[in-house]
């Protein structure tokens, strides 16, 4: 609907002839026409132009605050820091993290889950602390015993095969041809090429070139050779001198002919001296201490 | 900064000549607002004094909604409506034609400060509109661009101040 507003078309001076007469017999018409005059006589304050331009271009510009990233020395050196830093610790985090055990000694030591892990001589074992939580993997070369914390799944890779757990107690050996796994607590899964097993407690699996050995149930709660003990199983004298060597750490040489006769049985290896004895009687040799750490077998 | 090259309104004579077309139409628009004379002159002054200091980025053609905007803007923060006061002009010919009877010129006294009083009370819209036509002598169409309203709500505004005003004089014969 469009609203005729008279009053402001009258006021502009847009009336037509015919609506100013029509208009100028109302009433009211004088009353507007006084208020049309006295108000257009209306003025404001006076209003000093001059004076507010004046201070309008005289005031500042404000500069822009340009805080340049390249130019700030304090910016720069935190930046070092900051990528320093990070560096540092995704190094740390990142990188592979070795843990060895050299001939004749043994290392414990705590993944970052608290899983502890003792390392027989001459073992090394290769982890990733980043993102360990969820990826509890592990490579080992040589014999560990694992006392793994609860938690997902923990993987122990080696060359010869793969042992899988829950939350544990085992032991994982790996030498040369040989790889036996025994379980002393919980549930332990082997791959083997393709075979899968699973050992409950008291347990072991042992393959040499790739062939199942059997191994009698354990009742011992940890391997033996957290004991000072040598185990050996249908084991072939030079796979044996080869264990004297890491444990001892010392060189044997083998100079003699030997039948193939396989050695199953548990030695003291608390002195290298006993033990040797034990083992240069069973198989009828002669030790000949050649330097502090070097001996030579010979056929007696 | 590399764009040095001064243009529009950051040059001086420009800046100046667009003050000169603008300040007092925005003061006054202002006064009309607050009816306040002081409140007025600030706001305008900040207004000028932001185009200039931001007078790079913005072009001469939008200069001026800029300005209203902002003044409009700074008149949030503003308590309003303190009384309008109004003069009338020294030189009005009224005053000059001394050959009325005195009389006469008594009653024009009393419906002039009748006028002032009925404007005060003029609701602001409505005010500030019918000042920019009686006093700025700003066209319909000049004061709805500033307002930015449409060119028939200035009418209805009028409209309705005249017959507001009207309604004061209900019993002047």
């Amino acid at each position: 609907m469009e609203e005729n507003y008279k009053l402001s078309k009258w006021l502009n001076d847009e009336m037509s002839a015919e609506e100013l007469s029509e208009f100028q017999a109302d009433k009211d018409f004088a009353i507007f026409e006084k208020i049309k005059k006295y108000s257009s006589e209306l003025e404001t304050p006076t209003f000093d132009e001059e004076k507010m331009l004046s201070k309008i271009v005289t005031s500042p510009k404000k500069e822009v605050k340009t805080i340049s990233l390249y130019k700030n020395w304090a910016l720069k050196i935190a930046a070092v820091f900051v990528i320093g830093i990070g560096l540092f610790f995704g190094a740390r985090n990142f990188a592979s993290y070795t843990e060895y055990a050299s001939n004749g000694t043994q290392n414990t030591f705590s993944l970052p889950d608290e899983s502890e892990v003792v390392l027989n001589s001459g073992s090394e074992i290769q982890y990733k602390k980043w993102n360990w939580d969820n990826n509890r993997s592990l490579n080992l070369e040589g014999e560990a015993f694992f006392k793994v914390a609860k938690g997902k799944k923990f993987e122990v890779n080696t060359s010869k095969g793969k042992v899988t757990v829950l939350g544990t107690q085992f032991n994982v050996k790996q030498r040369g041809n040989y790889f036996d796994v025994s379980c002393y607590e919980g549930k332990v899964k082997v791959n083997f090429g393709k075979n899968e097993f699973i050992l409950t407690k008291g347990m072991s699996v042992a393959f040499r070139d790739g062939n199942a050995l059997d191994i009698a149930l354990k009742n011992n709660t940890q391997p033996e050779w957290l004991s000072d003990e040598m185990v050996f199983y249908q084991e072939s004298l030079p796979s044996i001198v080869a264990e004297f060597e890491r444990h001892f750490n010392i060189e044997l040489e083998l100079n003699a002919t030997v039948n193939g006769q396989l050695f199953t049985g548990t030695i003291p290896a608390k002195k290298s001296d006993t033990a040797l004895q034990i083992l240069c009687t069973t198989y009828h040799l002669k030790p000949t201490k050649v330097t502090k750490t070097k001996i030579i077998l010979e056929n007696n | 900064m590399s764009k040095d090259e001064i243009t529009g309104i950051c040059k001086e004579n420009i800046f100046s000549s667009f003050f000169k077309s603008h300040a007092k139409s925005l003061r006054n628009y202002l006064y009309y607002k607050f009816g306040n004379e002081d409140q007025a002159e600030d706001i305008t002054q900040e207004a000028f004094i932001k185009l200039w200091q931001n007078c790079a980025d913005v072009p001469l053609e939008k200069a001026k909604s800029y300005l209203y905007t902002i003044a409009n803007n700074a008149s949030l923060n503003v308590i309003a409506h303190q009384k309008v006061v109004l003069n009338y002009a020294k030189s009005s010919p009224s005053k000059e034609s001394t050959n009325e009877s005195p009389e006469f010129l008594l009653e024009e006294e009393q419906f002039k400060s009748k006028l002032l009083h009925a404007i005060e009370k003029l609701n602001e819209k409505q005010r500030v509109a019918f000042l920019m036509h009686r006093i700025d002598g700003k066209k319909y169409a000049e004061i709805a661009l500033e307002l930015e309203i449409s060119v028939k709500a200035v009418e209805k505004r009028i409209h309705l101040a005249l017959l507001e005003l009207r309604k004061e004089f209900e019993n002047f014969k």
